[in-house]
């Protein structure tokens, strides 16, 4: 039992170490960077929304619907085509990450 | 005639699309009209062709590529975004005017190509990007068969992909024929499917009338067996490339 209970308490140690870490080196290496510019506050185009500081609850909708494809519309198309790239994990990450960015 | 009307209704609809800012892109009629031309030496494309890159000045343009193709130009090894490094310029030129034209349709590129307009600027990133090396460490076809895909696709390449991509994948500048050595697997795969279900609508009918005839498995055996291709002298040193350079 004891064991039991230290594999899952390591193994939610391990997940939640490994995703805060993340944030940051998410948004760049899954290339948000590339269109939402450095931080979230600078988008290639005016077509693009602006990110940081949006609400996390938000971001995270946004991300599963244009990764599913239920949201189409817009720019969404230009981002379909990276969303294979996060899993739902990381689309968590992500979504807090920029929510903190002032 | 019909081009004339072609052209009416895109100057009645160009408003329309400069306002809306962004994506979705302009469509170009491409493959699947009879019209088309592969490669019409027109526009800007011409242009950019023309004018003299200098690798270093291409640089600091290159940057915003990066975000996606890597600072090395590596891209990614699952095949979302192609390996360029030692691209031909004269391809990466077409290719960039292509996708801004309309006439290879890809949104996520779209609002980059659009970005860089600027002939010159064009000229001096294509030249920056063919000046560098081309990384060893891409993605290749895995699996315990890989062996036997390799050759297989070895003898099917060397029937009717080396007359115009040659035996080491350097393709032929002056052709707009592009580099394969060094590209990944999955985006090799990707393109020959397309190009042959006229998905590509860029593509060359003269490369489409022989791929027609190739099915699912054939092309992975021969995308296995270009992403094994190396050319001598323009690749990058091993040890460069497997080195854990990118840590932040």
């Amino acid at each position: 039992m004891n064991t039991k209970m230290f594999f899952v308490a390591a193994l939610v140690a391990l997940t939640s170490n490994v995703a805060k870490a993340d944030g940051a080196t998410l948004y760049a290496e899954k290339t948000c960077i590339a269109c939402h510019g450095k931080e979230g506050k600078k988008p290639l185009t005016a077509a693009y929304p602006k990110i940081a500081g949006q609400n996390a609850a938000y971001l995270e909708q946004q991300m599963l619907d244009i990764q599913s494809g239920a949201r189409a519309n817009g720019s969404s198309a230009a981002m379909k085509g990276v969303m294979h790239l996060v899993s739902a994990t990381e689309i968590k990450e992500l979504a807090q990450y920029l929510s903190k960015l002032k | 005639m019909k081009n004339i009307l072609v052209l009416a209704l895109s100057l009645a609809l160009a408003p329309a699309i400069c306002f809306a800012g962004g994506p979705p892109a302009a469509v170009q009629a491409g493959i699947e009209s009879k019209d088309y031309k592969w490669n019409a030496q027109e526009g800007e494309k011409i242009e950019a062709l023309k004018l003299k890159g200098n690798p270093k000045e291409g640089k600091e343009g290159y940057e915003v590529c990066g975000a996606c193709h890597l600072p090395s130009g590596a891209g990614r090894p699952d095949g979302t975004f192609p390996q360029l490094a030692g691209q031909h310029t004269t391809v990466l030129i077409k290719q960039m005017a292509d996708i801004r034209a309309g006439l290879r349709d890809n949104p996520t590129m779209y609002p980059f190509a659009k970005e860089l307009t600027d002939a010159q600027e064009l000229a001096h990133v294509a030249s920056y990007i063919e000046s560098l090396c081309i990384p060893v460490d891409h993605g290749k076809y895995e699996g315990p068969d890989a062996e036997k895909q390799i050759v297989d696709g070895k003898a099917m390449y060397e029937k009717e992909c080396i007359e115009c991509h040659k035996a080491n994948g350097e393709g032929v500048k002056e052709k707009f024929y592009p580099v394969l050595a060094g590209q990944h697997y999955k985006y090799l795969l990707r393109q020959m499917t397309e190009i042959r279900d006229g998905k590509r609508r860029n593509a060359n009918p003269d490369m489409v009338a022989i791929i027609k005839k190739y099915d699912n498995s054939q092309l992975v055996a021969i995308s296995a067996y270009q992403a094994s291709l190396s050319m001598p002298g323009s690749m990058c040193k091993a040890s460069a490339a497997t080195k854990p350079s990118k840590k932040k």
